[in-house]
């Protein structure tokens, strides 16, 4: 039965925005669990963590859409629909520059990471892998920013905004010195681009989360 | 038996039978937010819902009832008897068939709109264009443009206080407890008034405005202070001291204010041209403005109470597992402004929808940035469909009309 008074009310977009933001919290690990896969010796599971990358970026595509799709002309929301939109899609930019980060490696597994820079990359991987973490705890208390409009929850979500900004630092540090090492050292050139490209993808996490964080204060101010 | 008295026996099948399909109708836009938010059950929304409409059926109801008659159709048709007595009773059937119709093809119509049309449709084919007193209608049309705007903007105010002064504080369970009176006082001011003015009980007790507005006063603050011992005792829930708990006991009764607002109002839609023909079967005329004995009142209260316990409950499941985020501080504004726009304007005399002041009360909140998602294409829906309501409505009251002139003319 339809009533009138309930077609309303709709789903959410921030049920899906949540949903969404999980499934770059699930990514996180297979990310980090592939490429210190590729940065050690004797991969074997490599394959399998990259195609458990895609098939949960797919998941995440598909709620992407139906958040998109479940947004009629005239929806009325606490926040604009095109910020809620922006932020979607830098989140979801998380997701595809972790894919990015695995298909690069995919192309080229040989001759894999030099031992005097594998401790690099590992450092590089944690810095990304936090901001992807911090996601889904900034939605959550967005939402609960949204419910009560309390100021002291707004600077719950601000406090984890500024955290994004302080990682996404501390990971472009990182790539930095990474890529000086990186030209510094006697390598073949196909090498060296390689390196230097797959430095710069996992630094792009770190990037968009930092934007999915600037969209979020976009979208709870005042 | 005379044909009055099968007239006036189908006038009370047929007025028992829009009061019926009002309960099942618009109950679903009364109990809603009480139901969706958790405050109550279904089980209790619906004796709630059937007690307090007939409640204020019976005692609240009444004035709207010449307003619809009197104001739309001149008076020069009515003062034929027998050309207002089958009026009344194409009118009655012809806005019960299309609330039917409505309610089975779930369309947002409001069966206020439906009986308004219809009195145009009889206006109409008794006497032509002319006798229909379009002023009058401009202004029963402007009312259903005010009413959900009125019910926008005190949703919209209440929601910025409640907003300003309770959710957003640290202490917002403490803030939302000492407030509690003026929440419970303002609405039974409201009611208190309602009961004073323009109700068979308050001509009896015939109190002036001043006096009227003072015991309002006193009894709603009262009632608020006993509201706030009451509440005192509601345990802090764990997860942190909101003061949604509160708004959830509140909503207990803004839910029975609701229901007694849409009772006082929504009677007279079945009540009405049930009492032009009692009135003509007792004495033969009918006046200018016809008195609506109690006892009616009541017999449309009971179709209401009776349509609400049959089909209410289904409709309320449904609403109770597909209206979710909705706190009850939230659904407290709703249903606050719905039933103050209802009881202000059906006391004023303004056909009023309740429908239109649900909808009106969610869209306050909603322009609060209280609600996570609303679809307004229902809006759009809504207008539609009050366009549509108004000639389907006329039409089938003309055809209705012509049938049973037919009918009554071989008897």
């Amino acid at each position: 039965m339809r009533i009138p008074f309930l077609s309303l009310f709709m789903s959410s977009p921030f049920d899906g925005l949540q949903e969404h933001a999980e499934k770059v919290k699930e990514c996180a690990w297979a990310f980090q669990q592939a490429v210190e896969c590729h940065v050690e010796e004797n991969c074997k599971s490599f394959e399998d963590l990259r195609q458990e990358v895609i098939r949960l970026e797919r998941e995440a595509d598909t709620i992407k859409r139906r958040i998109r799709g479940h947004l009629p002309k005239g929806t009325m929301m606490p926040v604009d629909k095109f910020q809620l939109f922006m932020y979607l899609r830098e989140q979801d930019a998380v997701l595809d520059a972790v894919e990015d980060v695995l298909d690069w490696i995919s192309y080229r597994v040989e001759p894999g990471i030099p031992a005097e820079l594998s401790k690099d990359f590992f450092l590089l991987v944690d810095a990304t892998i936090d901001p992807i973490e911090e996601l889904s705890k900034m939605v959550a208390e967005a939402r609960k920013y949204f419910d009560s409009f309390s100021d002291k929850q707004r600077e719950v979500v601000k406090e984890i905004i500024r955290t994004l900004r302080r990682q996404e630092h501390e990971a472009d540090k990182i790539e930095h010195m990474l890529k000086q090492k990186i030209f510094n050292m006697e390598m073949d050139p196909v090498t060296v681009f390689h390196m230097i490209r797959l430095t710069e993808i996992i630094g792009s996490v770190a990037d968009h989360a930092e934007n999915a964080g600037d969209m979020m204060r976009a979208m709870i101010a005042k | 038996m005379s044909t009055e008295y099968i007239i006036l026996i189908a006038g009370f099948v047929f007025g028992f039978y829009m009061a019926w399909n009002i309960g099942a109708n618009d109950v679903a836009n009364s109990m809603a937010s009480s139901v969706g938010a958790k405050a109550i059950t279904v089980r209790q929304a619906v004796v709630i819902a059937s007690i307090l409409n007939l409640v204020g059926a019976a005692f609240i109801g009444s004035h709207v009832t010449d307003t619809i008659r009197k104001g739309i159709v001149s008076n020069e048709i009515l003062n034929d008897p027998h050309i207002a007595f089958v009026g009344a009773l194409a009118a009655l059937l012809s806005a019960a068939l299309w609330v039917s119709f409505a309610t089975w093809k779930s369309m947002p119509i409001s069966t206020t709109h439906s009986i308004v049309g219809a009195m145009i449709g009889f206006g109409i084919i008794a006497g032509g264009f002319k006798a229909i007193q379009w002023g009058k209608l401009t202004s029963v049309i402007l009312s259903w443009i005010i009413s959900p705007a009125l019910s926008i903007i005190l949703s919209f105010i209440m929601f910025s206080i409640i907003k300003r002064l309770i959710i957003s504080r640290n202490d917002s369970f403490d803030r939302a407890l000492k407030l509690s009176p003026f929440f419970v006082g303002i609405s039974i001011f409201i009611v208190v008034l309602s009961f004073l003015f323009k109700t068979p009980l308050g001509n009896t007790l015939s109190i002036g405005t001043p006096m009227a507005v003072l015991i309002a006063i006193i009894i709603a603050a009262l009632i608020g202070y006993i509201a706030k011992f009451f509440l005192k005792r509601v345990k802090r829930n764990i997860s942190g001291d909101n003061g949604e708990g509160i708004f959830r006991y509140i909503q207990v009764g803004t839910a029975c204010y609701v229901a007694l607002a849409q009772g006082a109002n929504d009677v007279a839609n079945a009540i009405a041209p049930l009492a032009v023909i009692y009135f003509f079967v007792q004495t033969g005329t009918v006046g200018d403005q016809v008195p609506v004995p109690f006892f009616l009142l009541l017999f449309g209260g009971v179709g209401i109470a009776l349509g609400i316990m049959m089909a209410g409950r289904r409709v309320m499941e449904t609403l109770g597992t597909k209206i979710t985020h909705l706190s009850n501080s939230r659904g407290f504004c709703v249903e606050f402004a719905a039933a103050t726009t209802v009881l202000i304007a059906s006391k004023l005399g303004l056909p009023v929808s309740t429908t239109h002041a649900a909808v009106g009360g969610v869209l306050g909140v909603g322009m609060a940035r209280g609600m996570e998602a609303l679809n307004l294409r229902l809006v759009y829906e809504i207008i539609f469909y009050w366009l549509l309501t108004l000639p389907a409505a006329a039409f089938t009251c003309m055809a209705i009309y012509k049938i049973l002139q037919f009918i009554l003319q071989r008897m």
